[in-house]
């Protein structure tokens, strides 16, 4: 095989996103729809690179190959979303995705912490991946065809997602003391950020009024916290802090966790300005 | 890993002996179908407190790169063991029940030439 015939590596991976069209869409709802895709790409972004810091360290083997496969799963959705903000915005996934500073990015609050031990990386997947799914329902019968689409895709995985997420949680809830105390305080952390998926979009009301999204995000709030409320209590526990709230996604002074999480993902991109990967 | 040889009295088989039984029932052996219509084959086994937890390291091991369209998750010490070599290796020649000398390439091509109509 001769070098003509050599692709580059970038190019022997198919996109999951083929080009799409754009032209339904005025500057309007182009403008909302990327800020949208920024905070739900950032959200699987980080959480995935955070929760792929088990991989080698689970509690068994099993789940080891198991928690680091779901966090291949949450980089891969970001992929996509990436891919598909690149083609709205004329950059490149990679740019998108390693090029920005740590102030830039729009993951919640809920992702924004350490990895801490297992019963809060439990407690914080459960919370968000309940979320998204709440997320996700409110966009999949978006008018605009390539986002339906690929959020049905998205939610045929997400599916197992919630089934693994589900079973972790009440394991811990009725593993005995000191799994359960460990959850307890995991949940008394987090679960005042739950809310900070849902935090309103600049221009949400431009999605609503395009058929993008279902409704406003405050409402989504109320309908994830019945259902993360109802799920608890059936577990007897009991949380304030799940009302919405404001400025749940503001990284203009990134905290410590992320900074570093950042240095490390975004390692390799800074070691060659420029290089195509 | 096999228990104690069956106990054989007068060639019959009084026990046949469970993989596991008393000892690792955490571990499960799974199954997968490759595509539609192809047999089920062991395809290995994970390690998990219950059928729940065990069915997704299946999905995980054996199928996260989309490899199987079917698992079976089995406990390992539901499976029942045979390897008594009396009864699968019995030392006599039994060449006569293996179906050589016979010439069938005739048959054959007769009998397709048959079904073909």
């Amino acid at each position: 095989m001769t070098d003509e015939h050599r692709l580059p590596t970038r190019q022997l991976i198919q996109p999951d996103v083929p080009a799409f069209d754009t032209t339904g869409l005025n500057a309007a709802t182009r403008e909302a729809l990327v800020d949208l895709l920024f905070t739900m790409a950032d959200d699987e972004f980080v959480l995935g690179f955070c929760d792929s810091e088990w991989t080698g360290i689970a509690p068994m083997l099993e789940e080891d190959v198991a928690f680091s496969s779901l966090s291949q799963d949450e980089i891969g959705h970001a992929r996509i979303w990436y891919e598909m903000l690149a083609q709205l915005t004329g950059d490149t996934a990679d740019q998108i995705a390693y090029g920005r500073q740590p102030n830039e990015y729009r993951h919640a609050d809920l992702v924004d912490h350490a990895r801490t031990d297992w019963a809060f990386t439990i407690a914080r997947r459960w919370l968000y991946e309940t979320a998204d799914s709440v997320r996700l329902d409110a966009l999949a019968n978006a008018t605009w065809p390539p986002l339906a689409q690929l959020v049905a895709k998205i939610r045929r995985e997400e599916r197992y997602h919630l089934m693994h997420m589900d079973t972790w949680l009440r394991r811990l809830a009725e593993g005995g003391d000191e799994a359960r105390s460990r959850l307890e305080s995991a949940l008394e952390r987090l679960v005042p950020d739950g809310p900070s998926v849902f935090a309103t979009l600049e221009h949400e009301d431009a999605l609503i009024g395009a058929g993008i999204m279902a409704e406003p995000m405050s409402a989504l709030a109320d309908k994830w916290s019945d259902e993360a409320n109802r799920r608890f209590s059936g577990f007897g526990f009991s949380f304030g802090g799940l009302a919405p709230k404001s400025g749940g996604r503001d990284r203009s002074v990134p905290s410590q966790p992320f900074k570093w999480l950042w240095g490390e993902f975004t390692s390799v991109y800074r070691s060659e300005d420029g290089a195509t990967w | 890993m096999t228990e104690p040889e069956a106990p054989v009295q007068e060639g019959r088989i009084v026990e046949a002996g469970r993989l596991g039984a008393g000892g690792e029932p955490d571990v499960w052996e799974v199954f997968r179908q490759e595509k539609d219509g192809d047999p089920m084959r062991h395809a290995g086994n994970v390690r998990a407190p219950d059928v729940e937890l065990a069915t997704h390291y299946a999905r995980e091991f054996y199928s996260r790169r989309q490899e199987s369209t079917r698992l079976w998750v089995v406990p390992r010490t539901q499976i029942t063991d045979l390897s008594d070599p009396d009864l699968l290796q019995p030392p006599l020649d039994r060449s006569f029940k293996k179906p050589g000398g016979y010439v069938m390439r005739d048959k054959l091509e007769e009998a397709k030439s048959r079904a073909k109509k």
